[in-house]
């Protein structure tokens, strides 16, 4: 079985610090065959996760990313952080139709990731939230 | 902030109502509020028809995204044309899962766009 390769960002809030997590996924997946469109969807979950984490926990938010080269060659991302929680069941998917003429757009990332990511799951209780997703080649 | 990520926009070409600006780098709230903006003005100022080139963009946040929907909102208040070309297959797929792709035009590149979009003479 081949070694599972690992990065650990640490990210605190800071113009664009999710751009760091996004940098990570990128050096870890090199030589594992990514093609370029898929690592753009694998960085924009990953960029969603972190926004979201930094926000809602205004501090520190641990990224750890493990590459996997054995079969199916896969990045895995678990973004945790020290927030109040939040219950992802009563999270409504967003609809278009509802966001434009209000005045509140946002609230896609959780639908992004979703969608975007092979596996995502969270696991949220006040003072810990962590969300894990999981994306093959 | 690598220099692939570093926000630019620009008004690329006009041709009667339709502006043409050219988006390049990472859209996150700061990008999405001068998107927003430049659109605006140029709506007020007798545009109708905004195409977006993103070839210099490989991500756009759910913040970025949202402040895209407010372009929308603007130009389907003036029942103009809100169009895109150059997306990456990321961003496309973005676009088609918000459901974006039905209230605007999307081309695989600038020519095909400008080709349907400019005013007929």
């Amino acid at each position: 079985m081949a070694e599972a390769r690992r990065l650990h960002v640490v990210l605190t809030p800071a113009p664009n610090a999710e751009l760091e997590a996004a940098r990570a996924v990128e050096e870890l997946a090199e030589g594992l065959g990514f093609l370029r469109d898929t690592l753009d969807e694998v960085k924009l979950a990953v960029v969603e996760a972190c926004l979201n984490a930094l926000e809602y926990s205004g501090g520190r938010v641990d990224v750890e990313l493990t590459a996997h080269s054995d079969a199916p060659p896969r990045i895995e991302i678990e973004v945790t952080d020290r927030g109040p929680g939040f219950d992802p069941a009563a999270v409504p998917p967003p609809r278009l139709e509802n966001k434009l003429h209000a005045s509140r757009k946002r609230g896609w990332g959780l639908e992004l990731m979703r969608r975007l990511m092979d596996r995502v799951e969270i696991a949220s209780r006040p003072g810990r939230t962590q969300v894990r997703m999981v994306r093959s080649r | 902030m690598s220099k692939v990520d570093i926000f630019e926009l620009r008004l690329a070409h006009q041709d009667g109502t339709l502006a043409v600006l050219e988006v390049t780098g990472y859209i996150n709230n700061e990008a999405g509020e001068a998107i927003s903006q430049r659109a605006r003005q140029l709506l007020s100022d007798g545009h109708r028809a905004l195409l977006f080139d993103l070839q210099g963009t490989r991500i756009i946040n759910s913040i970025g995204i949202s402040l895209l929907l407010e372009v929308l909102e603007a130009v389907l208040a003036v029942e103009g044309t809100l169009a895109f070309c150059t997306l990456s297959a990321s961003i496309a797929k973005t676009f088609q899962i918000m459901g974006l792709a039905q209230y605007s035009r999307i081309f695989p590149d600038r020519s095909s766009a400008l080709a349907e979009l400019s005013p007929k003479r």
